[in-house]
């Protein structure tokens, strides 16, 4: 056994030593002791393994990012470890079920009252492991490795990857499925698909606007077309200026004002309604020599709109309502 | 300072292996799950006597899949990055020299990103292209830092200094021009982190074999360092092949850098630190050095990422920010402490 060397030389050592008087001696037991206790640890873990009996019925599915996993028939111990996913269980009535989510699942209110796991990139399978879940269900934010590390401790995990604002309602559909909740799954992507049915048929026939999307203003980070956030805004009339291939393009204020787009778009929390908090903007060097921003063409969205779970749909009608107000008529303009 | 004996280097070592001993089991029981001593020490021994169906199957999965598997890494880790400072701080010279000044971590680094943007899912790509960017980075650098025939300690420092932030730039040049979910753990890797994933024993067992070849090279040139640091002309004409001896250190000590890298990112300050402690606390005959420096880093890899994964459980510090909130302070406490 590898531990066997470590405690022949302890063993050696000691006996060697026993033979000397004096303060030595207790060092020398010392570390005889810790030679005994490496080769047991190292024993350990080099003992035989053994797999856990699988004993409750369980059922094969196929996850969206085509992996095939063993799912309990009846989930019953759901750890989230993303926003979108924690905020569609509650919107599917499912949240009995949900035994843990993120440090950052924070909508609704009351899921940042349920026991967390860590962080989105790096959550504590210890953590994990001890709230016991039958299916622990990720999204396209956390990382690949978060998702294997768990699959080789034995825990099923369901990685959901919306791409799209209709992929996501899809993946909203199939969540309510997998955790037993068909029928809430169902008639909230009925409901969804209606809303996004109508606001289509409202933008039809109107030119989309021309908008710069603003993820962070300093330094300035906007969106690619490859983002399902790039989807979200086509839903809502819109289109980015930015013509890239990256994902979260940094771009120069002075590419901005040679772009000059219709409007700026910002997500916050909590909003809803054009904010007093974007007047600053004409003071800030460079965004002052935006056309938008001197005629005050901003729309502040809620930050859902970057998280692919039902209350997005609300951030698309907000956004269209603002770019858009003649579709909805004039009183409608505004919230 | 007493002679050095074997019996003094073993006693020494013994004496560290005990307080490592005891940092690993107070860390195999803390943690996000929560479990009593009892639950750890009876696990331990159910696995070791061969009473695995005893064990309750969470018991198993935080001791032997997680907590167990993280402790091997960290002593991996720690040994691989103090032995491979130690070493280069003899090769160059200069108290200052570790693997990072040097930029074998960078290149390394490098390797492994391009091994996320181009081979993303296949298994030990990353652990191999580390090897190869810290190798390239080392044969550059070695190549570079060569003047008139033989390596110049000051040329050599330099270019490594350059290397290191000619790589990096390269690093944040990919990371801004290329976007894709497999580079957003970067950041954490970048700083050092042990929490990525639970490695697999067998993994492990490959990387400790090239651990102990590469220490153990580094060993049997620790007599012929001693003489070197006393001047090299001096130790040549005792007989001393000086560019066969840097030659194995070199290699070795990248070596290490690289098996450090590709696991854990760039983990700072330990490569710097621990050699000197162990300097202060036990003299700096490198035949004493080497074993109490691997040792030692060790024991500061695994109490960091206790420290890590435990402050704000359950969400998880990178090790690499624990190391440097340690060890700056206490290096230049050090510093301050030897002034006249």
């Amino acid at each position: 056994m590898a531990g066997s060397p470590i405690f022949l030389v302890g063993l050696f050592y000691w006996s060697h030593l026993k033979r000397r008087r004096g303060s030595r001696n207790l060092l020398a037991v010392a570390a005889g002791l810790a030679a005994l206790g490496w080769a047991a640890l190292v024993l350990a873990a080099l003992g035989p393994a053994v797999c856990a009996a699988q004993n409750a019925p369980t059922r094969v599915v196929i996850d969206e990012t085509d992996r095939k996993i063993n799912v309990p028939a009846e989930v019953r111990r759901i750890v989230s470890i993303a926003p979108s996913v924690t905020e569609t269980i509650y919107a599917l009535g499912a949240e009995a079920r949900l035994v843990g989510d993120t440090d950052y699942c924070d909508d609704p209110p009351e899921a940042k009252t349920k026991p967390h796991v860590g962080a989105l990139l790096n959550p504590s399978f210890e953590a994990i492991l001890a709230l016991k879940p039958d299916l622990v269900i990720s999204s396209a934010i956390n990382r690949p490795e978060t998702v294997l590390a768990l699959e080789r401790l034995g825990v099923p995990v369901y990685a959901t990857d919306p791409r799209s604002v209709e992929g996501t309602v899809d993946s909203i559909e199939g969540l309510g499925e997998l955790i037993g909740a068909e029928r809430a799954g169902k008639m909230l992507a009925a409901q969804l698909r209606a809303r996004l049915d109508n606001l289509h048929r409202r933008l039809a026939g109107r030119p989309p606007k021309r908008v710069l999307f603003v993820v962070w203003e300093d330094p300035l980070i906007s969106v690619g077309p490859n983002t399902f956030l790039a989807d979200a805004l086509r839903q809502a009339g819109a289109e980015s200026v930015v013509e890239t291939t990256q994902d979260w393009p940094k771009l120069s204020l002075e590419e901005a004002v040679r772009l000059q787009p219709e409007a700026l778009v910002f997500a916050s929390a909590g909003a809803g309604t054009k904010s007093d908090d974007y007047d600053g903007l004409r003071e800030r060097p460079g965004w002052g020599a935006l056309e938008a921003v001197k005629q005050g063409r901003i729309a502040v969205v809620s930050d859902a709109l970057d998280r692919p779970a039902p209350r997005m749909i609300d951030a698309i009608e907000q956004l269209a309502r603002q770019l858009h107000p003649e579709a909805f008529g004039a009183q409608e303009g505004k919230r | 300072m007493q002679p050095l004996t074997i019996r003094r280097i073993v006693l020494t070592c013994a004496v560290l292996a005990a307080v490592l001993f005891a940092v690993s089991v107070i860390s195999l029981k803390l943690g996000a799950y929560p479990m009593s001593a009892r639950d750890v020490v009876l696990t331990l021994v159910r696995r070791a006597i061969g009473h695995t169906d005893a064990i309750p199957s969470d018991f198993r999965l935080v001791i032997f899949g997680l907590r167990l598997p993280r402790i091997a890494l960290g002593i991996l880790v720690g040994v691989a990055l103090s032995v491979s400072g130690a070493g280069f701080q003899a090769l160059l010279r200069n108290p200052l020299a570790d693997p990072y000044v040097l930029g074998v971590s960078s290149g390394a680094a490098l390797g492994a990103i391009l091994s996320l943007v181009f081979t993303p899912h296949v298994p030990l790509a990353m652990q191999g292209a580390a090897f190869l960017g810290a190798a390239a980075t080392i044969a550059a650098v070695y190549f570079l830092g060569r003047r008139g025939g033989q390596l110049d300690s000051a040329t050599l420092l330099l270019a490594g200094i350059l290397s290191a932030s000619f790589l990096s730039a390269i690093i944040m040049f990919l990371m801004t021009t290329l976007s894709g979910r497999d580079l957003r753990g970067m950041a954490f890797w970048l700083m050092g982190d042990l929490s990525t994933a639970p490695p697999d024993w067998n993994l492990l067992g490959s990387l400790y074999v090239v651990l102990l070849a590469a220490v153990g090279a580094i060993y049997t040139t620790s007599s012929d360092l001693n003489l070197i640091l006393t001047g090299e002309q001096e130790a040549r004409h005792l007989g001393v092949n000086v560019g066969r001896v840097k030659l194995v250190v070199y290699v070795s000590a990248s070596l290490l850098t690289g098996l450090a890298v590709s696991v854990s990112g760039s983990i700072g300050y330990v490569g710097l630190i621990v050699p000197h402690v162990m300097r202060m606390l036990f003299g700096s005959d490198y035949r004493i050095l080497i074993p109490t420096t691997a040792l030692g880093g060790a024991i500061a890899i695994v109490a960091a990422d206790t420290l890590a994964r435990t402050v704000v459980a359950p969400t998880e510090l990178p090790v690499g920010a624990m190391t440097a909130l340690a060890g700056a302070p206490v290096f230049i406490y050090l510093l301050r402490r030897r002034l006249p």
